[in-house]
């Protein structure tokens, strides 16, 4: 059994009277435990609807969703799917709900119950694990984008979860923001956490071991980064590809040559050294 | 426009008076400004006055920053004192001259209420710049609980309190960003009727409001994600230990409101007017 | 005459309080007519400081020590302050979240109102900037701005700067949070607003292969001075500086210094992945006429030739 279950999932909200708009269309997919899969499509393909499916923020109009064998269609079900599912959003400044930093990462566990000398040494571990400790103490309104961002990846981990999913929580952040928060999500990742990340920035897709690109609310590609990369229908999902990938493009025009793929800027490296000495 | 609202009047600084719990600071300004309402004599005043200070000093408070507070109400101060001056008539007549005469017990009124109007507001501040808004929240929501029993959502309360205070940071920049956005774009909000300068506000208050409304619908996600409501049994991180300190704080008080006590109901049945011993023939 | 001339500026908020913070030291800077700055610097090193003392939105603290002008027009002086305001546009971040109008047209419409011009010129401006951006009037004049997609919307926030018609044009963060293809849309828009409206453009970025793209001119800020100031290349060329001030090297640039370190002989000041391509297919070229000299041009076999010959073939185009 697969960690994520989604089976012919479809999911479509009102707008006007009598007008539905259909964000995702009879979507079926498995993610396994363990994966660090990139969730890639432009602005209105239905990324961020099929992320809120995954811990019951959203139940699918058809089909059904499952998260480590429980339906989010149940409601005794929900709270134990949003602790195995704990979800990071985009805008740093709306999903902190306490002043001081350990009061809000402290707020998961005080949700469920968790004991005081329990939740302490689960708000010690999450800091620990996003690199806050030192601020433990100061007010959220004085941290920079990627700090903020780092907190909230923070209250998820204090709640002890199976699953990560940033629906797009670096597209608000400045390079470096975005690079401490994919630091982060490998190194978790790593440790045994199942990474879902939202994005429509092909350079975090690339580090990903799967990228399943959405289209119209459809899913248009799953594969491996190198096999999404090479589709050639990157653009007609309105998405680009990394600059080193676009940079490999050109050199094989004029004779250069590479094994499969480039992804990574090493491997471009490596490719041109190859050639050129 | 906004620019110098100052959220709270908070102080930072890591002094003695700062840490104390903020329950205890709570009842303690309490009691303290309730034993400002019993001074009846001068020497009740100048124990106060002193208490006062030395909270401060601890405190490491500038000076400024207290009358500050007090610059606030001098308005009513001054009013008040001008009606008890002119009103009083009864007593020993100072000064009489046409219309206008003052008397001694007028004197002494008006002295010992611009003192106590002065003591309240300086006592009251001091809670205020030594304790964060969010130390005062939850110090309400400890003092509280015990309404839980008769249903009040004292959990929902302290919550919303808290995010309220959590986000006025927030709004304040937003308000700052969306004034300058459209200043940027020529709106002026210092010129023409007040009726304009209402309509003025227009392309500032929409946006803050849809803005608002989209943050709220954010932040739902959030808490919901992150189990809000889930259980009844909620549990707390934190539960604040009362400290060596917190006792001579409150021994601190409770000694001058003894004092003050004392010295209203029983110092002067028993002869003792400390009054007359330190000022003499000067009342 | 320069477009922009600031001289000494300075600025410190929060005078004389527990958090007071020097923003701006001694900031002098002329800029000319026609100009496309990158504005680049770490979060908190003053640029948005800076860029809202050009239209005066903050007042210039110290006015004996200290100018700042725009045309000639001075932001110390009341009489000019108000003509600055529109002959800066300024684009603030996410500029989609100050919209208010209950029409596309009535928002557009604010700042011309705001500039006493005929009702019939306020529209004239109206239509001009709605198509300028792309968006076509008769579809979008009186539709609601909050029911448009996230990219129409900044869009439409950028008409109403714009149909002030000003001289220069400031924005600060132009393609925050959008997807590949509202960030190309957006960064194209603003090369058409230079041509066609401002001639003179400051884009605050942190993204450094932008920057190196599109601006004549870098200004790099760090702790409210400017620490360099010159042509991308120039800009890029001084690594330790770059790192210093908490920038990020162009991805061409740091690719560079990676083959360089290989032993991989480039010019140090390449910015683009586009000079990078170009570089290292003369650097193919070379050691492909070295190899056919040499005698193991039978190893390398015809194939190569054949590239060779395309790529002359190619140049020849060019």
């Amino acid at each position: 059994m697969s960690l994520i279950e989604l089976k012919g999932v479809s999911y479509s909200y009102p707008v006007k009277e009598g007008y539905n708009v259909k964000a995702l269309r009879n979507v079926s997919l498995a993610i396994d435990k363990g994966e660090f899969v990139a969730l890639a499509g432009m602005n209105g393909s239905g990324k961020s609807t099929l992320a809120k499916l995954l811990n019951g923020l959203y139940i699918p109009t058809d089909g059904e969703v499952l998260i480590d064998g429980l339906s989010t269609e149940d409601d005794a079900n929900t709270f134990e799917i949003r602790k195995k599912a704990g979800m990071v959003f985009q805008n740093p400044d709306n999903q902190m709900v306490a002043t001081i930093i350990e009061d809000d990462i402290a707020f998961g566990p005080e949700n469920i119950g968790i004991e005081r000398e329990d939740i302490i040494r689960r708000v010690d571990e999450a800091l620990e694990a996003v690199g806050m400790s030192e601020f433990r103490r100061r007010t959220a309104s004085k941290l920079s984008g990627g700090q903020k961002q780092r907190v909230a990846i923070a209250g998820v981990l204090a709640m002890e979860p199976q699953i990560l999913i940033l629906d797009e929580s670096t597209s608000m952040l400045d390079p470096n923001g975005r690079k401490e928060i994919m630091d982060i999500a490998l190194k978790l990742n790593k440790q045994g956490i199942t990474v879902i990340n939202i994005t429509h920035n092909m350079e975090e897709a690339a580090i990903a071991s799967r990228v399943i690109v959405l289209r119209k609310g459809r899913i248009a590609m799953d594969g491996t980064p190198k096999e999404v990369f090479a589709s050639g229908q990157l653009e007609a999902c309105g998405l680009t590809l990394p600059p080193v990938t676009q940079l490999s493009r050109a050199l094989m025009d004029v004779g250069f040559e590479f094994d499969g793929v480039v992804t990574s800027e090493q491997e471009l490296v490596e490719g041109i050294c190859r050639v050129l000495k | 426009m906004f620019k110098d609202v100052a959220f709270g009047q908070y102080y930072p600084s890591n002094s003695p008076v700062h840490r104390l719990d903020a329950r205890v600071k709570l009842l303690l300004t309490l009691l303290f400004v309730i034993s400002i309402f019993f001074i009846k004599t001068y020497f009740g005043f100048m124990l106060t006055l002193a208490v006062l200070l030395i909270v401060i000093l601890l405190a490491r408070l500038p000076i400024m920053s207290v009358l500050k507070s007090v610059r606030g109400i001098l308005f009513i101060v001054v009013f008040t004192a001008v009606i008890n001056l002119f009103f009083i008539k009864e007593g020993e007549v100072l000064v009489h001259s046409g219309i206008i005469m003052i008397t001694k017990t007028g004197v002494h009124t008006t002295v010992k209420m611009v003192l106590r109007l002065v003591l309240l507001i300086s006592g009251a501040s001091l809670l205020s710049l030594t304790t964060t808004p969010v130390e005062l929240a939850d110090g309400l929501e400890s003092l509280m609980a015990p309404l839980k029993l008769i249903k009040v959502p004292v959990r929902d309360i302290a919550m919303i309190m808290s995010i309220a205070l959590r986000f006025i940071p927030t709004l304040f920049e937003e308000t700052n960003k969306v004034i300058s956005a459209q200043k940027a774009r020529g709106a002026s909000f210092d010129t023409g009727s007040i009726f304009a300068r209402a309509k003025a506000l227009l392309p500032v208050l929409i946006p803050l409001f849809v803005n608002s409304f989209r943050r709220a619908d954010e932040l739902a996600f959030a808490m919901d994600a992150r189990c809000y409501n889930a259980t009844d049994k909620r549990t707390k991180m934190k539960k604040a230990k009362l400290g060596i300190g917190d006792l001579i704080a409150f021994l601190f008080i409770a000694g001058y409101t003894t004092v003050i006590l004392l010295d209203r109901y029983y110092f002067r049945t028993v002869g003792i007017d400390i009054d007359l011993m330190i000022f003499g023939d000067l009342l | 005459m320069p477009c922009i001339e600031i001289k000494n500026l300075n600025f410190t908020y929060s005078k004389k309080t527990p958090y007071e913070k020097r923003a701006l030291k001694d900031i002098n800077l002329t800029v000319d007519e026609g100009e496309f700055i990158g504005l680049v610097g770490a979060t908190g090193s003053g640029k948005s400081t800076l860029i809202q003392h050009l239209n005066g939105l903050i007042k210039v603290q110290d006015k004996k020590q200290s100018s700042v002008a725009v045309n000639g027009m001075s932001a110390t002086d009341k009489k000019t302050l108000k003509r600055l305001r529109f002959e800066v546009g300024l684009v603030f971040q996410y500029p989609e979240y100050q919209l208010f109008g209950d029409t596309v047209a009535k928002d557009v419409a604010f700042g011309p109102k705001n500039m006493k011009l005929e009702a019939d010129e306020v529209d004239r401006r109206v239509r001009r900037a709605l198509e300028v951006v792309g968006l076509e009037y008769d579809k979008f004049a009186e539709r609601s701005p909050f029911d448009l997609s996230g990219g129409e919307k900044r869009r439409v926030a950028i008409a109403g700067v714009i149909a002030m018609q000003p001289r220069v044009l400031v924005l600060d963060e132009p393609v925050a949070g959008l997807d590949p293809v509202g960030r190309s849309e957006i960064l194209a828009l603003i090369k058409k607003l230079q041509k066609e409206i401002s001639p003179t453009v400051i884009t605050v970025s942190h993204n450094m292969d932008d920057m190196a793209a599109m601006a004549d001119r870098i200004i790099a800020l760090k702790d409210g001075e400017i620490v360099a100031d010159g042509s991308p290349k120039r800009v890029f060329c001084n690594r330790r500086l770059i790192a210093e001030a908490g920038l990020d090297l162009p991805a061409a640039t740091r690719i560079t210094d990676t083959l360089k370190a290989r032993g991989i002989d480039l010019p140090s000041d390449i910015v683009t992945m586009d000079e990078l391509a170009r570089e290292l297919e003369k650097l193919r070229k070379r050691g492909l006429l070295k190899a056919e000299r040499s005698a193991e041009s039978d190893y390398f076999g015809k194939a190569q030739q054949d590239d060779l010959s395309e790529l002359s073939g190619e140049d020849d185009d060019v």
